[in-house]
């Protein structure tokens, strides 16, 4: 069964359609990485999955579940979330974001939760950030306490919305290089970038999505050298050229 | 922001007596100090606590007089300055038309001596202004939260709630808003058991009262100050919240509000320094505080200019101290990053 499952997703925003007939699935372990024009409704469809937005036709299914019949919140509890300006919280140390939801959501003690949040901020190489405020640390730890935040939560999924897109050229690699390390331990993540060295190397499915409708889907290899469709073609290949 | 721009930010921040630089700011805190010190002791000294302890001894003959009497005793004798201010004054006499700044040295020396005989009885009054506006405003805080809250996140129907209060209580004159609570109401008969001054005839639950009514005008002023402090917190940070798997409420609670709380201290704090000098109006409703103190002075001697002045110094001192402790509470739950310079990218 597939872990998540999009089947005919409509949402609009007044007249506005962003997203129209979305359907897609992915499996456990898949990296499933979505492009598009700026406005095709990519960050939408993230917010879609973990009800942050809801839906206005349609369905999402999230191992079997319609995520419309459970609880928002122990939806999102399973669906992590990785935000474009990092969203940390503003008030409290790396530490302390990681902790906050492994205290008040996964009910941990204080000891439990101090020490995952360790492990996991060593994991993406901030172990010696852990008492620095948000203010006090570059884009791109920030983003790596973002993910680390996301993950402690042991989610079953993790979704990242242009989690480089707000971070200076040099600062990306760090981000980049966790989010390849997950793909590589076998994380289910999906994923909105720009970054097509990372859609290459890490996605094992590549989606172009355009004016709210998917256009082409299919293995990175095939949607970069042999797309079938033009829009797809000329729009990957502005921007692998503006990646050089 | 680089290093150097933070820190000039928080230097420019906090209570402007505060930002003094080092020698002035030293004489204003030790004049603080021993005024705090007097204050202080005059306080105990008032008070049934020094009757109890003493009879607690099994000193009961320690006890020299009563409360009331206490109360007016001065410590610095007026004699001195007296006869300094009369000392002065026959050598301005002397000097005719250009005895003009003596005559002002002798106003003072006067004002001195009037001062030591009418401070003690102020100072039991300032005692009566401190917990009446500390009281208030702590527990306009406790209102004031859940109505900034309801406010800014609530439905349709809370806000209007919200809203309908502030306005109400904001919209009519908080002296009208006392008579209404003291006359209007048989709040003082009701809570006659509560009382924590005044002698018969005066209600003893005249503070009280007071104490109920500057807690809801305050709610207001505060909620609408929480109100735009939470407005300011980022819309992004109640989202990351949610999306982590916490209840709108875990995440008003755990993440907007400690920041917002933050952001609101600088108009907390003149919320505050209002409140210190609106507390006078409870003199109107017969509470035996610093002001209504000064009046009656005022009618017993006739002095009226010189016991506002002496008062006013009082009041000066209470805001400042004011300032200067919401300053170092500023300081004291500073965030790096929060609040001044929150908006850099």
């Amino acid at each position: 069964m597939s872990l998540l499952e999009l089947d005919g997703v409509d949402k609009s925003y007044g007249d506005e359609a962003v997203l129209h007939d979305v359907g897609f699935a992915m499996d456990r372990g898949d990296v499933e990485v979505i492009v598009g024009p700026s406005g095709s409704g990519k960050s939408t469809l993230l917010r879609c999955v973990n009800r942050l937005t809801e839906i206005d036709d349609g369905a999402i299914y999230l191992d079997g579940e319609e995520v419309h019949s459970l609880d928002e919140n122990a939806l999102r509890r399973r669906v992590g979330m990785v935000f474009q300006s990092f969203n940390l919280f503003a008030h409290r140390t790396a530490r302390g974001n990681i902790t906050l939801g492994l205290t008040e959501v996964l009910d941990l003690s204080r000891a439990e939760a101090r020490s995952r949040a360790d492990d996991y901020l060593a994991r993406v190489g901030l172990a010696e950030q852990a008492d620095s405020y948000p203010a006090e640390l570059s884009g791109g730890q920030q983003q790596r306490v973002g993910i680390a935040r996301a993950l402690a939560m042991d989610p079953e999924l993790l979704l990242f919305d242009e989690p480089t897109s707000a971070l200076d050229p040099e600062l990306i690699g760090d981000v980049l290089a966790v989010m390849r390390d997950l793909a590589d331990e076998g994380m289910t993540m999906l994923c909105v970038t720009h970054e097509m060295g990372f859609a290459r190397s890490a996605a094992s499915t590549l989606t172009f999505l355009d004016g709210g409708q998917v256009v082409e889907r299919g293995p990175p290899e095939q949607l970069f050298e042999k797309p079938s469709h033009d829009r797809t073609r000329s729009f990957l290949g502005e921007l692998t050229d503006l990646n050089r | 922001m680089s290093g150097t721009d933070a820190t000039e930010v928080v230097e420019t921040r906090g209570s402007a007596v505060g930002d003094l630089p080092g020698r002035r700011r030293a004489v204003v805190l030790a004049v603080g100090a021993v005024f705090w010190t007097w204050l202080l002791a005059r306080w105990a000294y008032h008070n049934t606590v020094v009757d109890r302890v003493a009879t607690a001894l099994g000193a009961p003959n320690l006890i020299r007089s009563e409360r009331g009497v206490r109360q007016q005793e001065p410590w610095i004798p007026a004699e001195p300055f007296a006869q300094a201010a009369d000392a002065v004054g026959s050598v301005a006499a002397t000097l005719g038309p250009a005895g003009v700044l003596l005559d002002w040295l002798r106003w003072l020396l006067d004002l001195i001596a009037f001062g030591t005989t009418t401070a003690p009885g102020l100072a039991a009054g300032a005692y009566i202004t401190v917990y009446l506006t500390v009281l208030s405003m702590l527990f306009g805080l406790v209102i004031a939260v859940p109505l900034s809250v309801a406010r800014v996140y609530g439905g349709r129907v809370l806000r209007g709630l919200s809203l309908a209060y502030t306005e109400l209580v904001r919209g009519t004159p908080l002296l009208a808003q006392l008579f209404f609570l003291y006359y209007g109401l048989p709040l003082a008969q009701l809570m006659e058991g509560v009382g924590f001054t005044g002698e018969p005839p005066i209600p003893r639950s005249a503070a009280a009262v007071a104490v109920v009514g500057f807690t809801i005008n305050s709610s207001a002023y505060q909620a609408e100050y929480i109100r735009s402090a939470l407005e300011s917190v980022d819309p992004g940070q109640l989202t990351a919240a949610r999306a982590v798997g916490m209840s709108k409420l875990q995440g008003i609670r755990h993440v907007v509000l400690p920041q917002g709380l933050r952001f609101a201290i600088p108009g907390w704090t003149n919320e505050f320094v209002y409140l210190v000098k609106y507390s006078s109006l409870a003199a109107f409703i017969t509470v035996p505080e610093l002001f209504r103190r000064a009046r009656n002075v005022g009618s017993d001697t006739f002095q009226f200019t010189d016991i506002y002045v002496v008062v006013a110094a009082f009041y000066l001192a209470l805001v400042l101290t004011t300032t200067i402790a919401m300053g170092r509470l500023e300081d004291a739950v500073a965030v790096p990053g929060l609040g001044t310079d929150a908006r850099e990218d």
